[in-house]
């Protein structure tokens, strides 16, 4: 129905309406920092006629003013995936590159207080003691020499076990973290569910959940599903987290006691869902979770048996030539055969490695046999010749491609923050607040509510002379 | 729609940027203050490698030196004694001849003389025993105080005291007192020989002191041979520490240029690297003041 009156109610749509954008306006300015805040749109929409022709009645309006049709979350699910996969590779890559780095820190190569140094310095002690085999200090300096091998050795297998014992508690936190946010997000699945169907507002629901998602794809690298009712699923490496409403349990299902010692059995995870546990497959996994698993699983193991064997390799060597038999002249400053030099465990050699003699009178120096003893130093410099080449080699092979390693991380990580920065731009211009953009519709906002206010002023001039001057003549 | 641009974007780009500025200053940073430019193996694996073998390289001449050094002292203490002894061995020989010719001596004056060459001989017998570092330098590998005992018998054992100066060379710095002075036992040797001419000359056996001059110049020669051979010794010894000194020295610079800062390089990155920072600063400080509020008036 046309009439001054019903265009007081188009005014008052026209206000009601802008105050809608200017509250809207006010909250993207609030949040304008606010990590996750996707930025809202407020979508008007004309109120028009009919839109069904009638028979008899006829609309003879021209439209009845505004109406909030809609306040939209700026988001797009595509590039939401697309950042929750780079963020998942990024910290799988960051998380590396951090464990390397400090595992790396404790080598100390190049330098002199490194393996390489203490190899050389014992090298070294052989000659000094070919030089002078009668004489106590050079005995004493082989035998100090060796024990600080040993301790370099021993203190960089200990690094890495320290390292693993670390991993393996922050894997505990992890898996915590992982339920928790994934307990969560079932629940917001839920809220966000029931708020749809009661039409109110759930977009801030909606932006926590999608940093839940982020989040368990940082930590897991796992992969988040929209269903068609709106819910989020989420699955770790194919296996299903959370799905609807309800989320499983992830658990760690061997490898890792509960108070973060190692079992000794590969490490595995599982998903519980309340009644059955399915085994996560272990290849593949990325977020925090896959570089912690990868760092206990082959590459600090990987480091420690190659120190291993280079301990292994180095007493046996050392020993052969050290032990006289009937094969190889070696006698001690006694003219005694000389015993083993070094004792290792086996499987846990360079931490154990250890120096056997205690008497420095022990040391077989000299290659010729004689009753009480003699002051030739041909095994000296045999032991100096032969002993040391082997284990210098393999020390520079394993320290060259531990580096290789750390520097091919570092550079995959640097890549792949370009590629996330640039995912995260993406996503920002899409969700972010630009404070300019709010401004121009803030003052949009606010002229056409004046322009509202300025045509209820009219009106109720139109009805003034209406009612109070008609027929009135002076 | 062209990209949007949000204060947020600008925000977050204008911190990694500095944050990327920060972390270039503080590399250079690093090479500076610590003066390396490989601070650990993934600076660049392949030039840690090569520093480690070459810092084992530089071990290792460096140890060659030392082992020319001592072997340079034993071999000057063999030189030294054995041309003494020569010279000893030379004064024994002329009384002898004085001994020899004069066959009017009389019994006291031969006895003079025998005395004298005795005197020599224990003289000899104490220089066999001469020492370095507290080793018999003609003993061998002995463990003992002495190369040779009193009456002249050889006390040492034999083998060879060698000093590797360079890798796969060793050089003989001894010289075994069998080798020079003749049997180890009490006959047929410099010392018997000393011992006979004595007795020779007391008693006035001229024929037999003819025959033990002639024996004592064969000793002379043997001791000259020695002596030579000491030498020779000498020189490869000498040779090989100069060799080593320059290895050790010529690997020094070496790693150096592996592992060390070049220092005018660094400040001046230093100084890119601080302008570069400042300038992000600057910019992002114009970039992010203005706002379209301060325009709507």
């Amino acid at each position: 129905m046309a009439g001054t009156f019903s265009s007081f109610n188009t005014a008052l749509s026209a206000i009601r309406y802008n105050n809608t954008v200017l509250q809207n306006a006010s909250n993207n300015i609030s949040n304008a920092s606010t990590e996750g805040y996707v930025r809202r749109r407020v979508l008007g929409g004309e109120i028009g006629g009919p839109d069904q022709p009638a028979m008899y009645a006829r609309y003879d309006g021209h439209g009845e003013g505004v109406r909030v049709t809609d306040v939209q979350r700026q988001v797009d699910a595509l590039l939401d995936a697309r950042l929750r996969r780079e963020v998942s590779q990024q910290s799988y890559l960051d998380t590396q590159a951090a464990v390397l780095g400090r595992v790396e820190t404790g080598i100390g190569e190049p330098g002199d207080n490194g393996v390489a140094a203490a190899l050389a310095a014992f090298k070294k002690s052989w000659e000094d003691l070919a030089n002078d085999p009668g004489v106590d200090a050079p005995r004493q300096q082989v035998l100090a020499r060796a024990s600080i091998l040993a301790d370099t050795l021993a203190a960089q297998s200990r690094n890495i076990s320290g390292e693993e014992a670390d991993q393996r508690v922050k894997t505990l936190g992890i898996v915590s973290e992982i339920n928790i946010a994934a307990r969560d997000l079932a629940e917001l699945n839920e809220k966000i569910h029931v708020t749809e169907l009661n039409g109110i507002d759930n977009n801030a629901l909606r932006d926590t959940r999608d940093q839940l998602a982020l989040r368990l794809s940082e930590l897991t690298g796992g992969a988040t599903t929209v269903r068609a009712d709106g819910m989020f699923d989420v699955s770790v490496n194919g296996t299903s987290l959370v799905s609807g409403g309800q989320a499983g349990t992830f658990e760690v299902t061997a490898g890792i006691n509960p108070d973060g010692t190692a079992t000794g059995a590969p490490i595995a995870f599982g998903i519980n869902d309340g009644t059955t546990t399915t085994a996560v497959p272990v290849a593949g996994l990325r977020g925090e979770l896959g570089a912690t698993h990868d760092m206990l699983a082959t590459t600090l193991p990987g480091h420690r048996l190659a120190l291993n064997a280079l301990a292994a390799d180095f007493a046996s060597t050392i020993n052969a030539l050290h032990v006289g038999t009937a094969t190889n002249d070696a006698y001690d400053r006694n003219g005694n055969p000389g015993g083993a030099f070094f004792s290792v465990v086996a499987g846990d050699e360079a931490a154990t490695l250890q120096v056997l003699i205690t008497d420095p009178d022990e040391i077989a120096a000299s290659g010729i046999a004689s009753v009480g003893g003699n002051l030739d130093g041909g095994n000296a410099h045999r032991i100096f010749d032969e002993a040391f080449g082997a284990a210098s080699g393999e020390y520079q092979r394993m320290v060259n491609s531990f580096g290789t390693n750390v520097a091919a991380v570092e550079r995959k990580a640097a890549n792949q923050a370009a590629m996330t920065a640039q995912v995260s731009n993406s996503w920002e211009a899409q969700a972010g607040v630009n404070l300019d953009e709010e401004t121009v519709t803030m003052v949009t906002a606010q002229r056409a509510f004046e322009a509202a206010g300025k045509l209820m002023t009219v009106l109720d001039s139109v009805l003034d002379t209406l009612i109070n001057r008609t027929g009135v003549t002076r | 729609m062209s990209f949007r641009v949000t204060q947020r974007m600008m925000t977050a780009d204008s911190l990694d940027a500095l944050q990327r500025g920060l972390a270039r200053s503080a590399k250079v940073q690093e090479q500076l203050s610590t003066g390396r430019i490989l601070n650990r193996p993934s600076d660049n694996p392949t030039d840690a490698t090569a520093a480690m073998r070459l810092r084992g390289a530089i071990a290792d001449s460096e140890q060659f030196v030392r082992n020319a050094e001592n072997g340079m002292g034993w071999l000057g203490q063999v030189d030294s004694t054995l041309q003494q002894m020569t010279n000893q061995t030379r004064k024994a020989r002329e009384l002898g001849l004085t001994g020899a010719n004069d066959g009017a001596m009389g019994p006291a004056a031969r006895d003079a003389l025998a005395v004298e060459i005795e005197e020599i001989r224990e003289g000899l017998i104490a220089a066999a025993n001469s020492k370095y570092l507290d080793r018999p330098i003609f003993g061998g590998i002995t463990a003992g105080d002495y190369a040779y005992n009193p009456d002249g018998s050889f006390a040492g054992v034999a083998g060879e005291v060698t000093r590797k100066v360079a890798p796969g060379v060793s050089v003989r710095v001894d010289t075994l007192g069998t080798e020079i002075f003749g049997s180890p036992g009490t006959t047929d040797n410099l010392f018997a020989d000393l011992a006979d001419l004595a007795t020779n000359v007391r008693l006035g056996n001229s024929v037999a002191v003819r025959a033990g001059i002639n024996a004592l110049g064969a000793r002379m020669e043997a001791i000259t041979a020695g002596l030579s051979d000491v030498g020779s010794r000498m020189n490869r010894v000498e040779s090989a520490h100069a060799a080593a000194t320059a290895a050790a020295e010529e690997l020094k610079t070496n790693v150096s240029t592996i592992e060390n800062t070049d220092l005018a390089k660094a400040a001046v990155d230093l100084q890119l690297q601080e302008v570069a920072y400042q300038a992000a600063l600057a910019a992002t400080a114009r970039v992010l003041q203005p706002s379209l509020l301060d325009f709507l008036r």
